[in-house]
């Protein structure tokens, strides 16, 4: 995680720990984050809800990385945390920061 | 361990010695689609395969069910890939990660016992008064549960699944429902 969050730039968004990622999941859309994540996942989205913390707990995401600089708001932050899900934010758009993923050799 | 039945379990239903390892089936998309009565307030949902959801207005015995809400959901089974076991979950309509607190209810006085090392998740069915007496079945939730915590990391939080009849009141014990409401907020 540490590697990902210094070679891309993402800026943390409360505290988080370092550890092991397992692959990267790109969505947008609750019911398909439950039905297609997987554990240990990078989960790159533009949703800043609730309900999106409350996905990738249950399918246990190691990170979230919210794309075009989005910001959830403090309630939403408190859940991540509560639940020891780090979030992070980028300035790149969806697929551009999915490419810097893939450079940097992550599948 | 084979993952097969064994005869004794074969000879009585509903009992297996699998060690199941379940694996999402039959995945649909569509439309849950939530209405509300309006005479008694009583809220229904049901999932919708068709291209636009239903948003008629009708009669259902007492209730003159109303449309409140359509957003895009998905239905599955569960599968076991060791015993072959499907699991049908057409009754779930929705999951919740709660955030119940309150000590008049059961789901509160788990999360209170529980603490921090475990989420609750309340699997919802579409009957929020339980008139017919059907909820997600036991068998249902429990295989949910599995499914849910089988692929979990060294350390993660436990996942545990409840049925929504163990709610003392759908009103009051707060959650946060996994839904794709917004989608057009972004």
């Amino acid at each position: 995680m540490s590697e990902i969050v210094e070679k891309t730039g993402l800026r943390p968004l409360g505290a988080w720990e370092d550890g092991d990622i397992a692959g990267v999941y790109c969505s947008d859309m609750a019911s398909d984050i439950i039905t297609g994540a997987p554990a240990g996942c990078l989960l790159l989205t533009l949703q800043t809800h609730k309900s999106l913390i409350a996905s990738a707990n249950v399918v246990d995401a190691a990170m979230v990385v919210f794309a075009h600089d989005k910001r959830p708001a403090d309630d939403v932050r408190e859940l991540a945390d509560r639940v020891h899900i780090p979030l992070f934010c980028t300035t790149d758009d969806t697929w551009s920061y999915a490419v810097r993923l893939f450079d940097l050799g992550m599948r | 361990m084979t993952g097969e039945p064994t005869d004794a379990a074969a000879s009585s239903p509903g009992v297996t010695t699998c060690s199941h390892r379940w694996s999402m089936t039959d995945v649909r998309s569509g439309y849950l689609v939530v209405e509300g009565c309006y005479h008694c307030g009583a809220r229904s949902s049901f999932f919708s395969e068709e291209p636009v959801a239903p948003m008629d207005e009708y009669r259902e015995g007492p209730h003159i069910w109303e449309y409140l809400s359509g957003e895009q959901a998905v239905l599955f089974g569960l599968r076991c890939d060791r015993c072959g076991k499907v699991v049908d979950l057409s009754r779930l309509t929705g999951l919740a990660m709660s955030t119940c607190e309150d000590p008049e209810c059961a789901v509160g006085r788990l999360a209170q016992e529980l603490g921090r090392t475990a989420s609750i998740y309340v699997a919802l069915c579409g009957e929020s008064t339980h008139e017919s007496g059907r909820c997600v079945s036991e068998e249902g939730v429990a295989a949910l549960q599995e499914y849910f915590n089988q692929g979990r990391r060294p350390g993660a939080r436990r996942i545990v699944v409840v049925p929504c009849s163990m709610r003392s009141d759908a009103d009051c014990c707060r959650g946060i429902v996994i839904s794709d409401a917004g989608l057009t907020d972004l």
